[in-house]
């Protein structure tokens, strides 16, 4: 369904979280597991996304991403776009009808098109499909919602893709002044969240009334693929499933809290304080493999896009974002590079004192980072230029989260070579979301999957 | 390091009773990618005729990611799951080996490690044998091989083409997952993890790269020794058209997680210039433990016809597989074999709707559609095992491969011919 609301909202004050009722969900038996697999899901990530729109369509890097209704009932999907430190920027809704598929090209958001979806397709008005249910036949919809989601904004108007640009490209907003809520590239850089919600509203998962519109069916699959045209800086594309977050349990009605197992969830830092872990939606995990090429020209490089949860919570001003990039706050636990002799490299003894002592990491929420970067150990003398990676990107957590834990994380590997060769997959979880920390040297191996 | 296909059937100690030393893995059925026991390359393709610099190929690297010494145990199957080749690799501890399968195809070169710290594995050779070379190479392009005489054991094609398992193994052995010796061996520890690169870097047929995890299948529950006998809760696993026959014990002995049966997988079909899609398909076969050569055809035969397939396009128009011209006679079967590369254009697949769209979704429910041979000492008939990988192309510079979604996963009942579509329930086992 490509009828969109765009919502071009800032940060506003929150508002009372008005519905905690409990409500047994009309679950389908998932499974209770915290393992992030590639299952149909409540909630979809984007870990990174990066757009070149001062370039035109035929050289441009670009971001496309997919979302597939796997039901025959139609679903509404709330996409947020959020900057590299985690400051949700704009949002937009897709109504998907029965088996329904949308495809998002980020350039025609972010570029000289300024809309977001072609003015073709369905929408809450069209026919739908012969083996789709009607537009209005999902229980879990808010009463309004066919007539909120009927409201196509067709382009974007030029002030707020310019805002838009500018928070993904200088980190600046009109709405938070000299406040720096991104950081500063030449191209849009940030990730995306996509939830099956009940209505087409315009709240964030930044605020508590976003939880009275989030809805908990398993339901949505989706990929992306990264596409970099230009023959002299890419000439090749990648593409990985979209981060499939389950709600567990699922099923059941809008701003319902339901007990979950999880030991606490997604968008824990966001929820009800009252009700932390009433989105239900599984947690990352924090540890990961990654494998590497670093071969030099001519052979296969890597680059490591990393996403990883923030600090500043629901309520946070415009100020605190930039936070998340000072002092220690979102430093790495350890990290552990071993080449194909099992040869380890870390930071001991590389970077204190020659002439600047670099005692952490510190990654922001959304970044691509080449291996040869500085903030990875760097290559052991043993001449190997492949081996893995040991990635332990806990962070200190922070008062926001619901609870002391680990903080949550994702991790793509990205290989390119020679100007047409480039794969990218996921690196693999070491544990899943509900593992204990793993602290600093510790015995790096498979942590335990729990069960919650 | 013994490309031998061994047939003798071994005796099985079983040292019952014995449990797990277990790391609390969550008993999930649900397929992520997590260390794991056994990793599945589901599909690999090699021109094994020319030369390196033009060849199509597929690497695939296998890491350790504990710090202690593993042997693990590579298999290398037909497209009609006939396993032509084995050997072992040892890692010592955080080890990452990665394989070029055109240096093992086309070029008779095995990855050299080894010995373990204990000296066993140290007969390790560099060369494969040239009558054993010979042999691999015929199996995999016309399904030859001097062991089966005039049956065939694999289907024919230019390029070699089949899959891969990679398994967690005691000792640098012969066996193979087809012989109840191999149970004997096998071991349960989650930890290994992979990726693959499929490279194809003919400018006139690719000039593209593509990659995506190996399957990484969990031993659930994990860790003991070799040849034990532990109850598992998953209903069936992975191997079970091999394990030994016996006790639902013995039958489940290797603990692997099964795969699911319906996916649904996304399609670009645009035509010369534009994006178009090949689905990567592995299919569990039908053809059991004991099974003599004449058996292998079967894999490629009516018991492999899926169940259903339907074709979604952007406006969520369903089309249906093809119809019999002939009023009265039914249509063909639409059969994949255990490994197939397709292109969503094949008359395989259901066709584009008139719409005009080019791009949508395919709802695949690959159990198979007559009633299987595939039963379990558990629960008796069940659905049959397999795994789906999107691969787009388009340009000659742009691929994207990815694995398809599950619906649900291998401990979800298999959904019926024209039940509605949607997500199954992701059971615990």
């Amino acid at each position: 369904m490509r009828r969109t609301l765009l919502a071009f909202s800032t940060f506003v004050a929150l508002t009372l979280h008005a519905a905690t009722f409990t409500v047994a969900p009309s679950t389908t038996n998932n499974d209770d597991s915290c393992d992030i697999a590639v299952l149909p899901a409540a909630t979809l990530l984007l870990p990174y996304f990066e757009v070149d729109f001062n370039s035109s369509s035929l050289n441009a890097n670009t971001t496309l991403f997919t979302v597939v209704n796997t039901t025959q009932s139609p679903q509404i999907a709330r996409v947020t776009l959020w900057t590299d430190l985690g400051y949700p920027v704009v949002n937009f809704n897709l109504f998907l009808t029965g088996y329904d598929v949308q495809s998002i090209n980020l350039y025609d958001i972010l570029g000289p098109k300024g809309v977001i979806a072609p003015p073709f397709g369905t929408s809450s008005n069209v026919d739908v499909g012969d083996r789709s249910l009607p537009n209005e036949a999902n229980p879990n919809f808010a009463p309004n919602a066919a007539q909120a989601c009927a409201s196509n904004p067709g382009p974007i108007s030029v002030n707020i893709v310019n805002d838009i640009r500018n928070a993904f490209t200088l980190g600046r907003i009109s709405a938070c002044g000299k406040s720096q809520i991104g950081l500063t590239h030449v191209n849009a850089i940030g990730y995306a969240t996509i939830d099956v919600v009940k209505t087409c509203g315009i709240s964030f998962p930044t605020q508590s009334s976003y939880y009275d519109d989030l809805l908990y069916d398993n339901v949505l699959t989706g990929d992306y693929q990264t596409i970099s045209p230009n023959s002299v800086t890419g000439n090749y594309a990648g593409g990985n499933p979209l981060v499939h977050i389950r709600a567990i349990p699922e099923g059941g009605a809008g701003g319902a809290v339901v007990a979950t197992d999880l030991p606490y969830t997604f968008y824990d830092r966001y929820t009800p304080r009252t009700a932390p872990a009433m989105d239900r939606r599984q947690p990352l995990p924090s540890v990961f493999a990654a494998r590497f090429i670093q071969g030099g020209t001519g052979a296969f490089n890597t680059n490591l896009q990393i996403w990883r949860e923030g600090m500043a919570g629901s309520g946070a001003a415009c100020a605190d974002y930039a936070k998340d990039l000072s002092g220690s706050n979102m430093a790495a636990t350890d990290i552990v590079r071993f080449d194909e002799h099992e040869n380890p490299t870390d930071y001991s003894g590389f970077f204190c004192g020659i002439p600047i002592c670099v005692p952490y990491v510190v990654l922001p929420e959304a970044s691509s980072t080449s291996t040869s970067a500085g903030i990875f150990p760097p290559l052991s003398t043993s001449g190997d230029v492949g081996g893995w990676i040991y990635l332990n990107l806990n962070n200190s957590g922070p008062s926001a989260y619901s609870k002391t834990r680990a903080s949550q994380n994702w991790a793509v590997v990205s290989m390119f070579a020679e100007g047409r060769f480039s794969v990218m997959f996921d690196a693999t979880m070491l544990a899943n979301g509900c593992t204990p920390p793993q602290p600093k040297k510790a015995t790096i191996g498979p942590g335990p999957n729990l069960t919650p | 390091m013994t490309p031998v296909r061994v047939t003798a059937v071994f005796a099985m100690l079983f040292a019952l009773g014995i449990s797990a030393a277990t790391r609390h893995n969550d008993d999930s059925c649900d397929i992520g990618t997590l260390p794991a026991a056994t990793l599945l390359l589901p599909y690999f393709e090699v021109d094994i005729n020319a030369a390196q610099t033009f060849a199509q190929t597929t690497i695939f690297t296998v890491v350790n990611v504990s710090s202690a010494e593993r042997i693990a145990r590579i298999t290398i199957w037909t497209d009609l799951a006939y396993p032509i080749a084995t050997f072992s690799i040892v890692l010592t501890g955080y080890d990452a080996q990665s394989i070029n399968l055109y240096d093992i195809i086309a070029r008779g070169r095995l990855p050299v490690t080894g010995p373990t710290a204990s000296g066993s594995c140290a007969a390790t050779p560099s060369d494969v044998p040239q009558p054993i070379l010979t042999d691999l190479r015929t199996a995999l392009t016309t399904g030859r091989t001097q062991a089966c005489g005039t049956n065939i054991v694999g289907l024919t094609h230019a390029n070699a083409i089949g899959y891969i398992t990679i398994d967690t193994v005691a000792t640098c052995g012969t066996s193979m997952p087809n012989d109840p010796a191999y149970y004997s061996e096998l071991l349960y520890d989650n930890v290994l993890t992979g990726d693959y690169e499929t490279l194809n870097p003919n400018p006139a047929t690719g000039n593209f790269a593509g990659g995506d995890p190996l399957v990484h299948i969990r031993a659930i529950p994990e860790g003991g020794p070799a040849g034990v006998v532990t109850k598992t809760n998953l209903p069936y696993t992975f191997y079970d058209l091999y394990t030994p026959r016996g006790t639902e014990d013995s039958r489940a002995m290797d603990r692997r997680q099964p795969l699911p049966h319906a996916f649904l997988a996304r399609y670009i079909q645009g035509g010369a210039g534009a994006f178009n899609t090949e689905l990567h398909i592995w299919r569990e076969g039908v053809v059991p433990t004991g099974a003599v050569c004449a058996d292998y055809k079967a894999n490629d035969g009516t018991a492999m016809k899926v169940s259903e397939m339907l074709r979604f396009d952007e406006h969520e128009n369903p089309t249906i597989a093809v119809f019999s011209l002939i009023p009265g006679i039914p249509p063909p079967p639409v059969i994949f074999p255990a490994a197939s590369s397709t292109a969503t254009s094949s008359g395989l697949f259901p066709p584009l709707s008139t719409s005009g769209d080019v791009g949508g979704f395919f709802y695949l429910n690959l159990n198979n559609a007559t009633p299987s041979p595939n039963t379990s000492a558990k629960n008796g008939a069940r659905a049959t095992q397999n795994w789906v990988v999107v691969s787009m192309k388009a340009e000659g510079r742009y691929q994207a491969e990815y694995g398809a979604t599950p619906l649900g996963n291998g401990c979800s009942p298999a959904p019926a011919v024209r039940a509605t579509i949607g997500p199954a329930p992701d059971k615990t086992p």
